[in-house]
C-alpha cells in the first residue's frame, strides 16, 4: 500500500484578513457525546479572521464571533465553524 | 418508461441491483442488505479509528468484493472546549431538580456501569479527522458524510477511488456540495429519525434533484415502503436512504424490547424535540420526552448540557431494560415497520411493492 498522504498533525492556527469582519451564517452541528445521535445547529455572526487547519488535505475551521443567531441557551459568544458550512452574507448597500 | 424503473444511475454507479441504501449501525444488517442486491452504509461516528478499521475488515470478509459505505458525522460547528467537570458545573439547579423528579416519578433505575458519556473523549475536529483518515487509508468504496461538508477531502478520496456522498437538509448545502463535486447527495427531510432539517422530504428531494444535473440524489426521511421508493424516484431521486426500516429486522442488534416498541409504534409516537440532547431530533416517545414537552418543564439546555442530564435516564433505562422508559431514534415511517423480518426479505418486499406501484400507475395511464 502506498504511504498514506493524510495526516492528523497538530492543528495549525492562522489569520485570514480576507474574511475578517465579514458577516456569515453557519449550518452547524455535531455528534452528541455518548450517543449514536447528532444534531444540527444554526449560527450567524461575524468572522474574526482566526482559523485553524487540521491535517492534510486541509480541513479549515473559522471562528465566528459576535453571534446574532445561536441555539437557545447556547452559552458561549463564539463558535468554530467548518469552512464548507459557512455562508458569507452579502451586505446590504445603503 | 424504462423496462426496469428501479434501474437507476445510482445502481450503475455502485454496481448494485436495487436503489436502496440501508443506513445502519449493525454490521450484520449491512452485510445482509449488500449480499441481497442493495447497498449499505455503516454508521461509525462513535467508533475509534481502530474499531472502524476492524469493522471494515469484518465487512470486506463477508461481501465478496461488493461495495459498501461508512458514514461519519463530520462536525460542522464546535463550541470552544470545556472539560466535563466544567460542563457539569454549569447545569442549573432547576434543571437538575427536574431531571431528578422524572427519575423519581418513573422509578428510573441507576445505570449499572459508568455512564458512557463520562468516558468518551468527545468528537472534536481532531477525533473526526482521525476517523476520516482511516477511511481514506482503507479505501472504503463509499464515504458518507452524515452532517458536515465533505468537500475538503473530495480530491484525496477520488484519487483513491473512493466515492463520497454528502447528506444535506437545505438546498444551499446541496449546492455547495454539488459544486465541490460529491458523487451523490442525500437529501434528508424532516420525517427522518435523529437529526433532521426543517424541510419535509417531498420538498427537499424535489428541490435538490432539480439542481443536481447528472449527480444522483438519494431521498431520505420517512422512506419505509416500496411506495415511498417509487415516489422518491418520481421526485427525481435515484435511490433511497433508509434507517428506521432496519432497526427491527432479525439481524439488527437493537434490544428486543426496543424492537417490539418499534413494531407497535405509529408515526404519532415519535417526537421531534430537544430534550435528549439539546438538539432537535426525532425519537420514539418516552417518559423523558413527554415530561420535557410539558408547559411546566424548563427549556432544554444546549448541548452538551442537556445530554449530561438525560444520560443518566437513558443509560439507566437501557442497562436495566425497562420497556416503559427506553427510546431509540425513529423516523415517521415507523408505522410501516410491523414485522420482524430478515433484512433480505425487507429489501425484497420493498422492491416488489415499488414495482407494483409503478405497474399500477402505468396501467391506469394505458
Amino acid at each position: 500500500m502506498e504511504q498514506l498522504k493524510t495526516t492528523t498533525s497538530t492543528a495549525r492556527p492562522g489569520f485570514d484578513a480576507n474574511v475578517a469582519g465579514k458577516r456569515a451564517e453557519c449550518d452547524g452541528g455535531h455528534a452528541i457525546a455518548g450517543t449514536r445521535y447528532a444534531g444540527r445547529q444554526e449560527f450567524a455572526g461575524t468572522l474574526s479572521g482566526e482559523y485553524v487547519d487540521h491535517g492534510d488535505p486541509v480541513w479549515r475551521w473559522y471562528l465566528l464571533v459576535e453571534l446574532t443567531q445561536k441555539p437557545d441557551g447556547y452559552q458561549q459568544d463564539s463558535v468554530w465553524c467548518e469552512s464548507g458550512n459557512l455562508f458569507i452574507v452579502r451586505e446590504e448597500r445603503g | 418508461m424504462a423496462s426496469d424503473p428501479l434501474r437507476t444511475k445510482l445502481c450503475d454507479m455502485l454496481g448494485i441491483e436495487f436503489p436502496v441504501i440501508a443506513f445502519t449501525h449493525c454490521k450484520d444488517v449491512a452485510v445482509s442488505v449488500i449480499n441481497s442486491g442493495g447497498f449499505a452504509v455503516l454508521g461509525e461516528a462513535m467508533h475509534t479509528p481502530d474499531d472502524i478499521a476492524a469493522d471494515i475488515k469484518w465487512i470486506r470478509d463477508r461481501v465478496d468484493g461488493k461495495p459498501f459505505g461508512i458514514d461519519l458525522v463530520l462536525p460542522s460547528s464546535v463550541p470552544p472546549a470545556d472539560t466535563l467537570q466544567q460542563l457539569e458545573s454549569k447545569n442549573p439547579e432547576s434543571h437538575r431538580k427536574f431531571a431528578e423528579e422524572i427519575k423519581k416519578k418513573y422509578d428510573v433505575p441507576d445505570p449499572k456501569g459508568a455512564i458512557d458519556l463520562h468516558s468518551w473523549g468527545g468528537l472534536n475536529q481532531q477525533m473526526a479527522r482521525a476517523q476520516l483518515d482511516v477511511l481514506l487509508e482503507e479505501r472504503v468504496p463509499v464515504i458518507a458524510s452524515g452532517l458536515g461538508n465533505p468537500g475538503f477531502f473530495l480530491e484525496t478520496a477520488h484519487e483513491r477511488g473512493i466515492k463520497v456522498f454528502g447528506l444535506v437538509g437545505k438546498a444551499r448545502q446541496a449546492k455547495r456540495q454539488l459544486d465541490a463535486g460529491v458523487d451523490a447527495v442525500i437529501a434528508q427531510g424532516y420525517d427522518a429519525a435523529g437529526h433532521t432539517g426543517a424541510i419535509g422530504t417531498f420538498s427537499i428531494v424535489a428541490e435538490v434533484a432539480a439542481m443536481a444535473g447528472d449527480t444522483p440524489i438519494i431521498a431520505a426521511g420517512g422512506v419505509t415502503t416500496g411506495r415511498h421508493l417509487a415516489a422518491a424516484l418520481c421526485l427525481g431521486a435515484s435511490g433511497v436512504w433508509t434507517g428506521t426500516l432496519w432497526l427491527a429486522s432479525r439481524e439488527s442488534d437493537v434490544d428486543m424490547i426496543v424492537k417490539e416498541r418499534l413494531l407497535a409504534a405509529t408515526a404519532e409516537e415519535t417526537s421531534y424535540g430537544d430534550s435528549i440532547s439539546g438538539m432537535t431530533m426525532r425519537v420514539l416517545d418516552c417518559p423523558w420526552t413527554q415530561e420535557w414537552a410539558k408547559p411546566e418543564a424548563p427549556p432544554a439546555l444546549p448541548p452538551p448540557y442537556q445530554m449530561l442530564l438525560s444520560s443518566d435516564y437513558i443509560q439507566g433505562s437501557n442497562d436495566n431494560r425497562r420497556e416503559d422508559l427506553m427510546t431509540e431514534a425513529a423516523g415517521q415511517g415507523v408505522g410501516f415497520v410491523t414485522a420482524m423480518k430478515p433484512a433480505r426479505q425487507i429489501l425484497f418486499d420493498m422492491v416488489e411493492e415499488a414495482l407494483a406501484a409503478f405497474e399500477e400507475r402505468v396501467g391506469e395511464l394505458a
